[in-house]
């Protein structure tokens, strides 16, 4: 997705030792992130891991306690007006002004961004229809007044767009256009920062992922670095028409375990990479006649790095094996 | 053009409430009451606006906070604020333009009742209204309406809850008026300067007291309203009484900028808050 025309150098967001406390507490704990412009950058942790305090400082809603924030070049603390100006923002969990319609809210986005754009396209983009956009948003749905909220962040075709749970209360219908969306903005070469709990949208839609836990970025990387740096890796099951006695995969180093069940042959790999060599020496050897491939899921991944122990890579791959991704981390993503 | 977008989406907000249609209503209802039932016992309208001074000075403060109140705590409990602040409105143009936009409200109330209490006036006293005291008249009390709104969206804006929003804006309404016009029995502004002054030793003159008294908007709008009634108060003992002294806190000038350094100082402390506050 990285196909911008405004990819350069420079990041589209820059955290330096980023630090938010609220009393005794420390919401966000010596952030360094760099997310690059034209990505697609998944910001991933539990309720209450810092992520919208991380978004209300890249706004300018909250001070940093200590720290710099760069986004799209301008010094947040002292350019934040400037920094609105090329963003484009869907807040999670707020309300929009009761007694205006869904086209006002976009209306007075493009007004006060200067902007050209007509209202009704957008909502048409979004999906909300027109009807629905002449009424007072007090009446709207969440997933309506997510459509609306997505519409007013498009405004003024913003370099770069935050996302604090886009999905919440859209139907799939709406997730796939939103996916649609964050497709088209980084094909013009907008960065998308987006921030979920619900990873099976992020594994989707995003580039890199930062993994944010107790305040702390516990891991950032594409999601297959990740799987490769735990030695997630993945599951390789392919059913042979004959099971050879010699497989052909002692050579590979990539590969942890192997059983054979039946005609099915199932190699662990630690290393997501291996499942082709894989293939293709059981290939070499025998007449494969089905296979199936499984990655360890982000929710495997993300459930090992903001588990309250550190384990180390072996261990946790051993984890990973053992448990599957679904009873690993809460499908919502919830505090536990 | 920031505060112009803020305040058209503030008023367009607020006028499809019924805050705003209420707040009208109430003024106009009750000054067209006092005049009407003053008419049966003076001849004159203006002696109506004698009683409707009085009725603003302790009703008017009371009859703007739902719509005050919750003009920046109401936002920011909401969350409504992260759209206005999520565009590139700076939080100066937001304020702004919710003290405009809440004034301008509380000013039509008035002006509106006042109308209409001119009307009745019309109708209803055997000497016709003069039309320069009601416009005096309008002028100071939309003055007082200005001040006690900057204050109590000052309020609203150094809080984030709606509950303290309320609690501030009560509170200075009555620190501001009955307890320093001295309406409260007992404990009030002046019982208080009495008990420092008399364990300190000292006293204190009545021109320093009645500085003091002169520094609260509400004092402030009554004393100013002696404009209103020029050439007549020799005729009008009751009226009279109430504009005696002729020191520099008691003239117009001095009360107009009581009102809007009250309205001013507190918008300047209310927006040192809120240009710093979290938003999150």
């Amino acid at each position: 997705m990285q196909c911008g025309v405004l990819v350069t150098s420079m990041g589209a967001i820059e955290t330096t030792t980023l630090r938010k406390e609220f009393g005794d507490v420390r919401a966000v704990d010596d952030l360094d992130l760099t997310v690059e412009q034209g990505e697609v950058f998944g910001f991933l942790g539990h309720n209450g891991a810092g992520k919208s305090t991380t978004i209300n400082m890249l706004l300018g809603f909250l001070s940093p306690t200590a720290g710099e924030i760069e986004v799209l070049g301008h010094d947040v603390t002292e350019e934040s007006r400037a920094v609105r100006q090329r963003t484009g923002l869907l807040p999670e969990g707020y309300e929009p002004y009761p007694n205006l319609t869904g086209r006002e809210h976009v209306e007075s986005a493009i007004d006060a961004k200067g902007a050209d754009d007509d209202p009704d396209e957008l909502l048409e983009r979004v999906g909300l229809a027109p009807e629905a956009a002449r009424r007072k948003a007090k009446g709207y749905s969440t997933g309506m007044q997510q459509r609306m909220s997505l519409a007013v962040a498009l405004v003024g075709e913003p370099d770069l767009l935050i996302f604090d749970e886009p999905s919440s209360g859209l139907d799939p219908e709406g997730v796939a256009l939103l996916r649609e969306i964050i497709q088209t903005e980084t094909e013009r070469g907008a960065t998308v920062f987006f921030s979920s709990h619900i990873l099976d949208e992020v594994e989707k839609v995003c580039d890199r992922v930062g993994i944010l836990s107790h305040g702390e970025l516990v891991a950032v990387d594409t999601i297959d670095n990740l799987r490769s740096e735990l030695q997630a890796g993945a599951t390789v099951s392919a059913t042979l028409e004959t099971v050879p006695d010699d497989l052909g995969l002692d050579g590979i180093d990539a590969v942890r375990s192997v059983t054979v069940e039946d005609q099915v042959v199932t190699a662990e790999c630690t290393d997501p990479r291996a499942k082709m060599r894989v293939l293709r020496a059981l290939d070499d050897r025998a007449t494969v006649a089905d296979i199936g491939i499984e990655d360890a899921s982000l929710e495997a991944l993300f459930d090992q790095f903001t588990g309250d122990e550190v384990t180390a890579p072996d261990e946790t791959a051993a984890e990973a094996t053992e448990s599957p991704p679904e009873q690993a981390v809460a499908p919502d993503g919830g505090d536990r | 053009m920031s505060v112009t977008t803020v305040l058209r989406d503030d008023v367009r907000n607020t006028r499809r409430s019924f805050v705003v249609l209420g707040v009208i209503a109430v003024l106009t209802v009750f000054v067209g009451l006092i005049v009407g039932s003053d008419a049966s016992a003076h001849d004159y309208p203006y002696r109506a606006l004698f009683d409707v001074s009085f009725f603003f000075f302790l009703a008017l403060p009371l009859i703007i906070t739902p719509l005050t109140y919750l003009a920046v705590a109401g936002d920011r409990d909401s969350g409504a604020i992260k759209h206005a602040l999520g565009l590139p409105n700076t939080r100066a143009e937001y304020l702004t333009a919710k003290y405009i936009s809440r004034s301008a409200v509380a000013v039509a109330g008035i002006l509106v009742a006042l109308v209409v209490g001119f009307v009745v006036a019309t109708v209803a006293y055997p000497n016709a209204p003069d039309p320069v005291r009601f416009l005096k008249f309008g002028a100071v009390s939309a003055l007082f309406a200005l001040s006690m709104t900057g204050i109590f969206v000052a309020i609203s804006s150094m809080t984030k809850a709606r509950s303290r929003a309320m609690f501030g804006v009560i509170t200075a309404y009555f620190v501001l008026g009955p307890f320093w016009l001295g309406f409260l029995p007992v404990v009030n502004l002046g019982t208080i300067i009495d008990t420092v002054t008399s364990t300190l030793g000292v006293t204190l003159t009545d021109q320093t007291m009645g500085l003091i008294q002169s520094l609260s908007p509400t004092v402030a709008y009554l004393q100013s309203t002696e404009f209103v009634y020029a050439g007549v108060l020799d005729n009008h003992e009751m009226i009279a009484r109430n504009f005696q002294g002729d020191e520099y806190y008691t003239k117009l000038w001095f009360n107009s900028l009581v009102m809007g350094a009250w309205a001013a100082v507190t918008l300047g402390i209310g927006y040192v808050r809120f240009r710093v506050a979290e938003l999150g």
